[in-house]
């Protein structure tokens, strides 16, 4: 249905099409994203006041075009910019970040991060965080059942990165609260004040960095984890600032504990809820970075997922998208476009996945990708040696979600059935 | 041969391997791969690629 508009030849939607708030939506989302894939590819929403665009082309065409900017700076309706002697600790880092810097500095800041988060250290990454993987399931213990998003996605993923960046893994609630603050501080769909209240939260996590940097370098080596190849890092005399690395460690931990929350429960869900591919995976381990690339894509967990800015006047797929407006990136439409996946919403581990923008594409690929691929493996590798009969709880893991959490469809509860019993007495 | 990486995502071309499911036969150098090639893991253009030792 197009609705009249201000704007001759604007595509507009409202709420009534997209409200990615509402908890239907959220249960099952899936109707909405074929209508805006398929209807709606770009469009003006009236009521977010943003560009919606959701088809797989339009999203990989977006994601590549550097005119089109995550710096939340260039929004139209951003804070104006303090003179420096005024910035807090998270302005400072958000300057620094990899969404602010310029092309060749991001490339620098890319390359620097590399030998901490490429595929070549992935072998590494397993040997540093494989212990947390068996500590987390012998805490789950032999039960008739659990429940996989308390006792797995909110404890793992927090603590792996706890693990990588170099600092005690036993915080928890500190790395989510201040991985959510970060976030929160720069989503244009909270109002101005919760912005404020989520970047002051960020605060004492901005003071705790800063003074584990500080230690790091007055030791006489600055340690083989993440924060100690930042500070090793040069190109010539060229090294990091402390706001450098403390934009990466904000990047990397964002990245690597709420938004990893959501893969290992959609990642258990997806599993569970289709027996034949579980039993396909533990046939043939080798499908599984592929899989856990098909899991995320089914999942589709975002409600909210990334923003981009107009950083000129541009006309994108017929639509004249002005300098400094709000678009929302909605990927998880684009994961299940029917234009470009066949039966999208099967899950097939075998599927091939050329050209997915499951990790997003082109400058902002995920800093974090092999990380969560690394970690994703481990668990669900855990998962299927000590459950291989495992099924969910009636049928849907009697699943709840958090319908208020600020960009996901998060799902807070997922109980698994482990048919432990029926397994020993079947032996 | 050599090997190449993508500087934004890691990945690694290696000349000697090719990525035959892509169409790049084996033995393909990366100064021979199309300028419009982008890198099959992240989209990024060839210009991210930096030779790679490890």
């Amino acid at each position: 249905m197009a609705t009249s508009n201000p704007v001759a030849g604007r595509a507009e939607i409202d709420g009534r099409i997209f409200n990615p708030y509402s908890k239907d939506f959220i249960r099952s989302p899936w109707a909405t994203w074929e209508k805006l894939v398929l209807e709606y590819p770009v469009a003006w929403h009236k009521d977010l006041q943003m560009w919606v665009v959701s088809s797989h082309d339009a999203c990989s065409e977006m994601l590549k075009d550097n005119s089109f900017t995550p710096n939340f700076r260039a929004w139209e309706n951003a804070p104006p910019p303090k003179p420096e002697a005024e910035k807090n600790d998270f302005e400072r880092s958000l300057d620094h970040g990899l969404f602010a810097v310029d092309a060749p500095h991001h490339l620098r800041l890319r390359k620097l991060a590399l030998p901490a988060f490429s595929k070549p250290v992935m072998g590494k990454i397993d040997a540093r965080i494989r212990d947390l993987v068996t500590e987390c399931f012998d805490q789950i213990g032999e039960p008739e059942q659990f429940d996989a998003a308390g006792m797995i996605a909110e404890k793992l993923p927090v603590r792996s990165i706890a693990r990588m960046v170099g600092v005690p893994t036993n915080r928890e609630s500190f790395f989510h609260d201040f991985a959510v603050g970060v976030v929160k501080s720069t989503r244009i769909n909270l109002p101005p004040k919760e912005r404020q209240q989520a970047m002051e939260s960020t605060l004492p996590g901005f003071a705790y960095f800063k003074d584990v940097i500080a230690q790091r370098r007055a030791a006489d080596h600055p340690g083989e984890d993440f924060i100690g190849s930042l500070i090793s890092a040069k190109e010539g005399d060229d090294r990091l600032s402390d706001y450098d690395i403390m934009a990466m460690i904000q990047a990397v931990i964002v990245a690597g504990s709420d938004t990893a929350t959501d893969l290992h429960t959609y990642a258990i869900q997806g599993l569970l809820r289709n027996p034949e591919q579980y039993r396909l995976l533990r046939e043939r381990p080798e499908l599984m970075e592929n899989a856990i690339i098909e899991l995320l894509r089914v999942g589709a967990f975002g409600k909210t997922p990334q923003f981009r800015f107009a950083t000129q006047d541009a006309v994108f797929r017929g639509q004249h998208i002005r300098k400094g407006q709000p678009i929302l990136l909605n990927l998880t439409a684009a994961w299940v476009d029917p234009q470009k996946w066949e039966r999208p919403r099967e899950l097939d581990i075998t599927r091939r996945l050329d050209g997915n923008i499951v990790f997003g594409a082109g400058a902002h690929f995920c800093i974090g990708t092999y990380l969560v691929r690394v970690q994703g493996g481990l668990m669900i590798g855990e998962l299927m040696r000590r459950f291989p009969a495992a099924e969910l709880v009636d049928g849907d893991g009697q699943v709840e979600y958090d319908y208020t959490h600020h960009n996901a469809r998060r799902i807070n509860r997922l109980l698994v059935k482990t048919n432990l019993k029926a397994q020993r007495k079947a032996a | 041969m050599k090997k190449w990486i993508c500087i934004i995502c890691g990945y690694i071309y290696d000349e000697a391997i090719g990525i035959p499911d892509h169409d790049v036969p084996a033995g393909t150098r990366f100064e021979d791969l199309p300028a419009d090639w982008v890198c099959p893991e992240c989209g990024s253009p060839k210009e991210s690629f930096e030779p790679y030792v490890g």
